[in-house]
């Protein structure tokens, strides 16, 4: 079993002040089958009314409202994570069939479909062996590369491109997957280090999920701490907000995350 | 009691306003029907010219179409056909007779308005806007200075019967205007016109 | 009845004239611009026997229950699929599914609130259901508005009539909107003028006192639904009759480029705090693909026969199915999934050779876009087009409301094809309405 330290901060600057700001934040790790949160800690700045709930996919979101004029709207997040490797998150089949479609972000087009299938027919074990060995062939065929997608770019956007990051990863590898019916999901986390949030891949076999990391090319261990996991990224997006005002907007993000 | 939305609140106003509008500018050609003119079919028919009477009926209809649950359809009803008639009458080779129609179904909306609709708050807010309008016209259209007095008082006693926010200053400030001897036009109109400020 | 036909028609004018004084009308979007329009009226209204409606109704609430329970079963346990009903591709990549509403159990259980059922006659006398239509369901207002002011240009046709009299639709809409309301005002959610519907929105309003409101005047506060009045009051509102589509009605939780809709309204309605009608999601089940698998849901969900049938249906989706429609691609009707109001519509027989070829290579690629239908030969109903009789293709419209127990609404709307070629009856194509009698005994 592995203790680790996070923190998420994350902040919103509005060139000019905003009010009546709705929002809704997906940025809170939660227990789950693998994972158990301790000392939680979490601080949203400006807030006039909040209120937490977990929505269809289990993830923990807080939502709510800051009225007043602010430039600056902020959440920090920490807390201890234990993960042990052993363990699982568990689903039922009837669960898991939404993960077998593609959606908007993760259709494959002309040319993932094209890459499919160049693959060797199926001789795997089973579904995770299979989704294992798409995702070495997705490495060998794509870069990291930051600044040329963003978070609407679709995985067969990306995979044209060859170039991407930590989210089209994970779209491409669905959308592989969903081509064969494995049921697979987005995950967005936290891994060691100082920087971003991180995103892979959970796939489902054998009643439980599996976490893999295209970016990486290799299988979750017990340094990935979970925030949420969707169909795509859009069901893990960390922030929505609608407000009045604002003019240009910037985001930063700052995750820390430390063994212990 | 009934609940009204702040838009609804407006748009009664302006409905109020919009119908006055029309009416006395019609009113005005009745009362001197041997001036009827290019001028005057300008002044009535012009659907590029937001202060034509033409514009103004569709911006009354544009506030009573979305006002049917508030005023109800039959009220309504005398507005759309209002529309119509002011459409016949600018293809007719006798305006002055669907004009005059005009106005019977927009006498005939404010009196059933008055009649049917209950709430009181609602009313007022339709009649207000129709006084207000009204001042502004005579003050604007050399009406005699008793007709101005006659039109603020009854503006006076409608204001406190919608539950619109107003500025007790100016009201009484309009009230002084009015009561002078001589009365100071373009100063009646900025107070009137400043008298209710929605947003 | 003690009018006869010719008579019917000479008031034709009168009536017309009556619906263009109360602005009955609806909207259309040409080349991007918004008209409206007058809805033509015939005057001849169709006329459904006491025994045969009896059979629509008990047809209707059974087809309606079990919709209901689809729903129910498809956004919890989703027993219909592991039991191997319905393919689940169909509910899981139709865009009506909403996986926002996994897990959420709208107030008393109810998804399908106000459900429109479109059905044709076909010349053997039978009746086949077209399509469901659970999300906004147009058109009562229609006939309701039309058998007024008919009454009021012809009352003579109406003395000794055993029609029921369908203008207790407010009240059915009333009991609607106030069985599921947690608490507060019913409200009726427009989307505002520019909308197709706005007629009916305002006339519902007015009928039935709930207030008309568009999303401005609505607020989420506390995890509840407020009515802000003029005057800066608030007032709790508990269920919304929204007549917005499932995307434009939260732009925290769906589209979230959306420049209308009511932030954090979906969050309280997840918590059980508001009632929306009809229940987001609903899309899941009125799907075209879904549509096949309905009788079968009967069966599943009720353990009962279906009473009325559906349009010989294939889905190409499947491998016998997809074989047959290329055999008979000439005498089908191709349906895209998608697409809704009368379009996306293709009649295998008016396509030329290299149509043909296209359309069939497109459906072996897409097998899961289409569905197809056999060519039901209508029963034409009559209309008066320049006082002539003429046969005309016409659909029908059922209302169903749930409340306690679902209720048929003893009329519907009628929609003919103005074309005598055309099938399409819809209005945004140019078709125009029918009142429909329902006879009391």
């Amino acid at each position: 079993m592995r203790r680790l330290i996070y923190s998420y901060h994350m902040h919103l600057d509005f060139e000019t002040p905003v009010r009546e700001h709705n929002f809704k934040l997906r940025c809170f790790p939660s227990t789950d089958g693998r994972q158990k949160i301790s000392d939680e800690h979490i601080k949203i700045c400006p807030v006039h009314f909040s209120t937490s709930e977990r929505d269809s996919f289990g993830n923990m979101c807080i939502y709510g409202t800051a009225k007043q004029m602010h430039s600056r709207f902020s959440v920090d997040v920490s807390g201890t994570a234990e993960i042990d490797i052993n363990l699982r998150i568990k689903a039922e089949p009837h669960q898991t069939g939404i993960f077998k479609y593609e959606t908007a972000l993760t259709s494959a087009g002309k040319n993932i479909r094209e890459f499919h299938r160049s693959f060797e027919p199926r001789a795997c074990a089973g579904e995770y062996e299979r989704a294992l060995y798409m995702m070495g062939m997705l490495c060998g065929e794509f870069s990291y590369v930051s600044g040329r997608t963003g978070i609407n770019t679709t995985a067969e956007e990306a995979f044209t491109m060859r170039r991407g990051v930590c989210q089209d990863y994970a779209h491409i590898l669905l959308s592989l997957c969903r081509l064969e019916r494995i049921p697979c999901r987005y995950v967005a986390g936290m891994i060691p280090g100082e920087g971003a949030t991180h995103a892979w891949t959970e796939i489902f076999d054998a009643g439980t999920w599996h976490g893999i990391d295209p970016t990486h090319n290799r299988e979750c261990d017990d340094t990935y701490i979970k925030i949420s996991s969707g169909r795509d990224a859009q069901d893990c997006a960390i922030n929505q907000g609608v407000f009045y005002g604002g003019g240009r907007q910037t985001q930063e993000v700052r995750v820390i995350v430390r063994k212990k | 009691m009934s609940i009204l939305s702040f838009g609804n609140s407006e748009r009664l106003f302006w409905l109020g306003r919009y119908s006055e509008r029309v009416y006395t500018g019609i009113r005005s050609f009745l009362g001197r029907s041997g001036t009827w003119s290019s001028s005057a079919e300008k002044t009535c028919f012009d659907d590029g010219n937001n202060e034509s009477l033409y514009c103004s009926l569709i911006f009354a209809y544009d506030n009573a179409i979305v006002l049917r649950d508030e005023i109800g359809s039959d009220t309504f009803s005398y507005i759309q056909m209002a529309v119509y008639e002011m459409n016949s009458a600018k293809k007719s080779p006798a305006p002055l007779l669907h004009l005059q129609k005009v106005n019977d179904n927009i006498a005939a909306f404010w009196g059933m308005a008055d009649d049917i609709i209950s709430d009181e708050n609602v009313r007022g807010i339709i009649k207000l806007g129709k006084r207000i309008e009204r001042v502004d016209l005579y003050a604007r259209n050399n009406a005699g200075n008793d007709e101005i007095r006659r039109e603020v008082r009854r503006l006076t006693y409608r204001i406190a019967k919608t539950g619109l926010h107003y500025s007790r200053e100016t009201l009484e400030g309009l009230n002084k205007l009015a009561e002078a001897e001589s009365i100071d036009r373009p100063e009646i109109i900025r107070k009137v016109e400043s008298l209710i400020k929605f947003s | 009845m003690t009018v006869t036909e010719e008579e019917l028609c000479r008031h034709s004018d009168s009536v017309n004239e009556q619906l263009a004084r109360y602005g009955v009308r609806f909207g259309i979007y040409r080349n991007g611009e918004f008209h409206e329009q007058l809805f033509p009226f015939d005057v001849i209204p169709r006329v459904i026997g006491h025994e045969e409606f009896s059979c629509l109704e008990r047809g209707l609430k059974q087809r309606v229950s079990a919709l209901n329970e689809f729903l129910k079963d498809i956004y919890s346990e989703r027993k219909i699929i592991s039991d191997g009903v319905v393919a689940e591709e169909f509910i899981y990549s139709g865009s009506g599914y909403l996986a926002q509403c996994d897990g959420v159990s709208p107030p008393k259980g109810i998804y399908a609130h106000i459900s429109g059922i479109d059905l044709v006659q076909g010349k053997n006398g039978s009746w086949y259901v077209l399509e469901d239509n659970l999300r906004i369901p147009s058109g009562a207002s229609y006939p309701m508005i039309a058998r007024e002011l008919c009454m009021r240009s012809i009352p003579s046709e109406f003395e000794g009539n055993m029609a029921e009299d369908n203008r207790d639709y407010p009240e059915l809409l009333r009991r609607t909107m106030d069985f599921v309301n947690t608490g507060g005002h019913s409200v009726i959610l427009t989307p505002g003028r520019l909308n197709a519907a706005y007629f009916e929105h305002s006339y519902f309003a007015e009928r039935t006192g709930a207030r008309l409101v568009t999303c401005d005047d609505l607020t989420v506060e506390n995890d509840k639904l407020y009515f802000i009045d003029y005057s800066g009051r608030k007032e709790k509102v508990g269920a919304v009759y929204r007549r917005i589509s499932d995307e434009y009605i939260d732009p925290v939780n769906f589209n979230r480029a959306s420049l209308i809709g009511i932030p954090h309204i979906f969050d309280i309605y997840r918590k059980g705090n508001v009632a929306l009608i009809n229940a987001p999601g609903n899309g899941a089940a009125d799907d075209k693909g879904i549509y096949y698998f309905v009788p079968r849901m009967i069966k599943y969900y009720l353990d009962e026969e279906p009473i009325l049938q559906n349009a010989p249906t294939y889905l190409p989706y499947y491998e016998g199915d997809m074989k047959y429609v290329l055999e008979n691609f000439d005498s089908l009707v191709i349906k895209d999934v998608a697409e809704a109001g009368g379009y996306g519509v293709v009649f295998g027989n008016k396509l030329s050779s290299q149509e043909k070829d296209n359309f069939k290579s497109m459906l072996k690629a897409e097998p899961r876009r289409f569905i197809a239908q056999e060519v039901i030969d209508f029963r034409d109903i009559d209309i008066y087009e320049e006082g002539r009789r003429v046969p005309r293709k016409a659909d029908f419209r059922a209302f169903v409301l749930m409340s306690d127990e679902p209720v048929v609404w003893k009329s519907g709307l009628t929609r003919f094809s103005r074309n005598p070629d055309s099938f399409i009856v819809n209005s945004s194509q140019g078709g125009g309405f029918k009142d429909t009698w329902v006879i009391s005994k």
